[in-house]
């Protein structure tokens, strides 16, 4: 297999491509976040911090705690050293753009109201004075209280007018379905800043359908089949079409499963449309209307031209956006992982899409 | 589609009591006081799965032989196949409340009004038992009473459990099917009142019929091959009913490419999950959810390898639309020798 992205040759000279990575995980120390919480809540997370359990508490990661090795900076966690992020990643793969996911906001944001809304907005302080105003390549999502969504759209408005936020950050797993009603004024405040909400997996997984899991590979797995009920929920509680200009980018959940999603629908569609009147055409034309998808960990066939067709069943080839997943095990580097998509989608899926999206300008090259 | 000469077999055919009371001689006096005392009744939904009106669930499901004679078995046109062989599904017990006891019980009147009012009168057909979900020791015990009648060929388990069928808590059950060369069928729909997606309770029919006829078996299949259910039980064949069949490749690349990064978690498995799951599963043919695109349809089926991995079923009474018509035509001659029966009796080795 041939790669049309030539290898980064030297410093100095740049590939003619544009290089986006949406989904970079920075991580808030204790330090951080105390001193930017009022006395009320700095107390409180002293005493009691974070009562929500996170995924890895319940599907423990195999080596490492689930990071790569080289990403502990002395004293600090994976992704709490903006230093490091550039050595590692921006610099080393020479990144325009990054967009940093701050999943602390998955937990936090499901702690009580007010306590949740002090999280986040301290942990969106923290992105602005320690990562945005530092480094001008980074872009971030705004963490919200999601299960307290009055507050969490009181957050989402006052970050929009800071155009380095860029999309508003929501699980996979909630304390309902996502697409319930209860969440609405989320998204009626990310259509009105006209930010896309960002859905990265995990969260509070709940039963499934299928009841609790035992590995984490399974629920690695999973985070396809979570992803598809995520966009089923929107889908059929009426989100894309209460809300028509919504976008959501489906992070870290794959996206081969988008088409055999799209065709039972569609096929179920027209026999159930009394169920689901707000429906007025086909789910899957809602779904290539409004869904976007990051690439890290993208679906790999034994033969790559396997995944070439299942991606041209889907048909959204434009809304396909390269991540790197930095700093977590199965990081996919900018530089190998354009050989895991076809070739004629490389530069898009690397750069281009995301610039359309977010509104980033593409490389400049000169002749 | 072109005259078929070879054995049919349908592995999917429906039949439920009209209600409770038809199952009253295979239940003892407790369970009939419990019953009527109680003013239990068959849920005229089945638990959500067939709303009776909606397009989807069809006709209510025939409730005798003579009824599933008249209006099918022996209704055959020019689109309906020969039957040679139909396998039965009865899923009036997936829904049943939480009394365990009641499950069991309520478990072996169906097995046994299978076999008094269907299995003996009509040598076409063959069944599905079922066994309670809440009490492995009672699913054994039920599989060691009737399992080997000869016309049994599969033990059917609902898809909505409480912990997914690989977990250890079930392995005796499955043990008891492979030792007696009974297929485990896992069947669309199941125990109600657990959340049915990731994120909780649905308000739209079209969420849990999805749910059910593609996302919740995802996580059967992960959960069976994970946890080293077909390394321990090397014989055991599983058959996905009613949970589509689009979705198994893009499933497999996901799964494959996970077990490479975190095979240490999981030393028991000693092959591919995608080469496991080729080995030990096949699915059946209803809900045909495919492209409308020909030629893409035809990519599908290919990724799949539809030849081997299908089995044909009507789904009678429920009607998922025209997926199934068109999958047929879309088959080459022996592709679709192999889906209408060839599958099924290596499969199911009918008596």
């Amino acid at each position: 297999m041939t790669s049309t992205l030539p290898m980064r040759r030297s410093a100095g000279r740049r590939t003619d491509h544009t290089i986006v990575d949406s989904d970079i995980h920075p991580h808030a120390l204790a330090r951080d976040i105390l001193p930017r919480l009022s006395a009320q809540h700095r107390r409180r997370f002293e005493t009691f911090g974070s009562r929500v359990p996170g995924p890895p508490e319940i599907y423990p990661r195999v080596r490492n705690s689930g990071f790569r090795l080289d990403s502990w900076p002395e004293g600090g966690f994976p992704g709490s050293d903006l230093q490091m992020t550039r050595d590692q990643l921006l610099d080393l793969y020479d990144v325009d753009h990054g967009i940093l996911i701050p999943l602390q906001g998955h937990s936090w944001g499901v702690e009580q109201p007010h306590y949740a809304a002090a999280l986040c907005g301290a942990l969106n302080d923290w992105l602005v004075e320690e990562w945005l105003d530092r480094e001008p390549r980074l872009r971030s999502s705004i963490a919200i209280p999601h299960e307290s969504p009055d507050l969490a759209a009181e957050e989402i408005a006052r970050r929009a007018d800071d155009p380095r936020f860029v999309q508003v950050l929501l699980s996979t797993g909630g304390e309902s379905g996502f697409g319930v009603r209860r969440y609405w004024p989320i998204y009626r405040a990310a259509a009105d800043a006209k930010l896309p909400i960002a859905a990265h997996t995990g969260g509070l997984e709940q039963h499934r359908g299928a009841g609790w899991p035992s590995f984490y590979l399974e629920e690695h797995v999973w985070n396809g089949n979570t992803m598809a009920s995520l966009l089923m929920s929107m889908l059929c509680e009426g989100v894309f079409t209460e809300f028509p200009t919504l976008q959501v980018v489906c992070v870290e959940g794959g996206i081969a499963w988008a088409g055999p999603l799209m065709w039972a629908l569609d096929e179920a569609w027209p026999r159930l449309r009394e169920d689901v009147p707000h429906l007025t055409k086909p789910p899957s034309e809602y779904i290539r209307e409004h869904v976007w998808f990051t690439t890290q960990p993208v679906e790999e066939p034994d033969d790559p031209e396997h995944l070439e067709i299942a991606l041209r069943h889907i048909g959204m080839n434009d809304r396909i956006m390269f991540a790197s997943d930095y700093p977590h095990w199965d990081f996919d580097s900018p530089q190998q992982a354009p050989r895991l998509f076809p070739a004629a989608l490389r530069r898009d899926i690397m750069g281009a899409n995301a610039c359309r999206l977010y509104g980033l300008p593409e490389r400049e090259v000169a002749a | 589609m072109t005259s078929v000469q070879t054995a049919v077999v349908d592995t999917d055919v429906h039949c439920s009591p009209k209600a409770l009371s038809d199952l009253s001689p295979y239940l003892d006096a407790y369970w009939r006081g419990y019953i009527t005392e109680g003013g239990i009744a068959l849920s005229p939904t089945q638990g959500g799965a067939y709303p009776p009106a909606v397009p989807t669930s069809g006709t209510p499901a025939p409730s005798s032989v003579d009824e599933l004679r008249a209006g099918f078995l022996d209704v055959r046109g020019p689109q309906l196949p020969q039957l040679n062989l139909a396998v039965l599904n009865c899923t009036t017990s997936f829904h049943c409340n939480r009394n365990p006891y009641y499950e069991a019980a309520l478990c072996r009147a169906v097995n046994d009004w299978l076999v008094a009012e269907w299995l003996e009168r009509d040598d076409r057909l063959r069944a599905s038992m079922v066994v309670p979900t809440l009490d492995t020791a009672a699913a054994v015990a039920e599989i060691e009473r009737i399992g080997d009648h000869p016309r049994i060929v599969q033990v059917l388990l609902p898809v909505r459990t409480d912990a997914p069928w690989g977990n250890v808590r079930h392995r005796p059950l499955l043990r008891a099917a492979a030792e007696r060369g009974l297929v485990v069928g896992l069947h669309a729909w199941g125990r109600i009142g657990n959340a049915p997606t990731s994120s909780g309770m649905t308000h739209t029919y079209l969420e849990d019929y999805i749910a059910n006829s593609q996302i919740i078996v995802q996580g059967q299949v992960t959960s069976l091959v994970t946890e080293g259910v077909f390394a321990h039980l090397p014989d055991l064949r599983v058959t996905l009913l009613e949970c589509g069949f689009s979705w198994l490749p893009t499933l497999l690349w996901r799964f494959d490419k996970d077990w490479k990064g975190v095979w240490r978690e999981v030393p028991w498995l000693d092959a591919k999950p995608s080469e496991t799951v080729r080995r030990h599963l096949r699915l059946t043919t209803a809900p045909a959810q495919l492209p409308r695109d020909p030629e893409q349809m035809r990519e599908a089926l290919d990724l799949l390898d539809a030849g081997s991995m299908l089995l044909y079923a009507s789904d009678h009474p429920h009607d998922h639309g025209s997926g199934g018509e068109r999958l047929l035509a879309a088959l080459s001659d022996e592709e679709r020798e192999r889906v209408l029966g060839g599958n099924a009796a290596d499969w199911y080795r009918p008596a």
